[in-house]
């Protein structure tokens, strides 16, 4: 797995520093942030490694089903990507890479989340109980859960420091549960949800001592 | 009330299912409570400016009643929320 360290006056400087030893773009990475001061920033850069680059996973039926009907979807839909399924994840996930496919994401995930609900719904006797097919769209899921990971352990940091608790933006559930897997193991701080579905957020605060 | 606001209601019934769905795990949400947002929806006058929102979401409460899957009462509300979205003025 390749990484750099990346040094700057600001975030996006030290991760633009990073960037360019490794020779990638923004949205093929994950950023980690080593120190964060008034002066510097130092950050480490790791290249998210692109399974999907090979060709499709032999597989299971099911994950084969499901990527030609996606091809499909697509092909009606006049869009030109690419569908493979992700090897060796769980549960199957489908991959649809190309160009400019932000449409295909959609406000908020939102195209994203309905082509997903499509897909289910078409191979759904197929599947198990609760089984499930995920799509990712450019590895939009992964990128995004890791962004919040990292404004989780943020927020955490801010919150030792000061002592005062943080409340997240409005996410997605599945941008919330990676925020509460992410501060789980954390002995000193934790999170919770607070408000309605779709302006639901995450809370962060220090973690009250145990009752004797 | 407007086409907005209906728009805005489907969106949180969406959001409520994809909550059970990605099991955040700070959930409460009972078939119950997705209907009742669904029954929220049916309640504007708006569902009725556009064709067929009324119909998907009326489809997308019986899936909610028939115990269908998450995916399925997604898809029907999706579908309601493009109706909604088609029909609307300088859609």
């Amino acid at each position: 797995m390749r990484s750099a360290e990346g040094r700057g006056r600001t975030l996006d400087e030290a991760v633009d520093a990073a960037l360019i030893e490794l020779g990638e773009s923004r949205r093929n990475v994950d950023v980690k942030v080593l120190s964060e001061g008034s002066e510097e920033t130092v950050v480490e850069v790791t290249v998210i490694e692109a399974e999907s680059d090979a060709v499709a996973a032999p597989a299971d039926g099911k994950g084969e089903m499901a990527r030609t009907l996606v091809e499909g979807l697509l092909k009606h839909m006049g869009i030109r990507a690419q569908v493979t399924t992700r090897q060796g994840s769980e549960p199957t996930t489908l991959d649809i890479s190309g160009r400019d496919l932000g449409a295909l994401i959609g406000w908020r995930g939102e195209t994203l989340r309905a082509l997903q609900s499509v897909t289910n719904v078409m191979v759904g006797r197929h599947l198990g109980e609760g089984e499930r097919i995920i799509v990712d769209v450019e590895r939009y899921r992964q990128r995004r859960e890791h962004t919040v990971r990292e404004i989780a352990l943020r927020a955490a940091r801010q919150v030792k420091m000061t002592g005062d608790a943080i409340t997240l933006d409005a996410m997605q559930p599945f941008e919330r549960r990676a925020i509460h897997l992410a501060l789980e193991g954390d002995p000193e701080v934790t999170s919770s949800s607070i408000g309605e579905e779709p302006e639901r957020r995450v809370v962060v605060g220090l973690r009250k001592p145990a009752a004797e | 009330m407007t086409a907005r606001s209906a728009a805005e209601r489907i969106r949180k019934a969406i959001a409520l299912i994809n909550a059970v769905e990605d099991g955040a795990g700070d959930e409460e949400i009972t078939p119950t409570v997705i209907a009742e947002a669904i029954r929220d929806c049916l309640e504007l006058s708006d569902v009725d400016r556009a064709p067929n929102v009324r119909r998907y979401l009326g489809e997308a409460l019986d899936a909610v009643s028939d115990g269908m899957p998450a995916d399925f009462v997604a898809m029907t509300l999706y579908a309601a929320l493009g109706a909604l979205q088609e029909g609307s003025p300088g859609a």
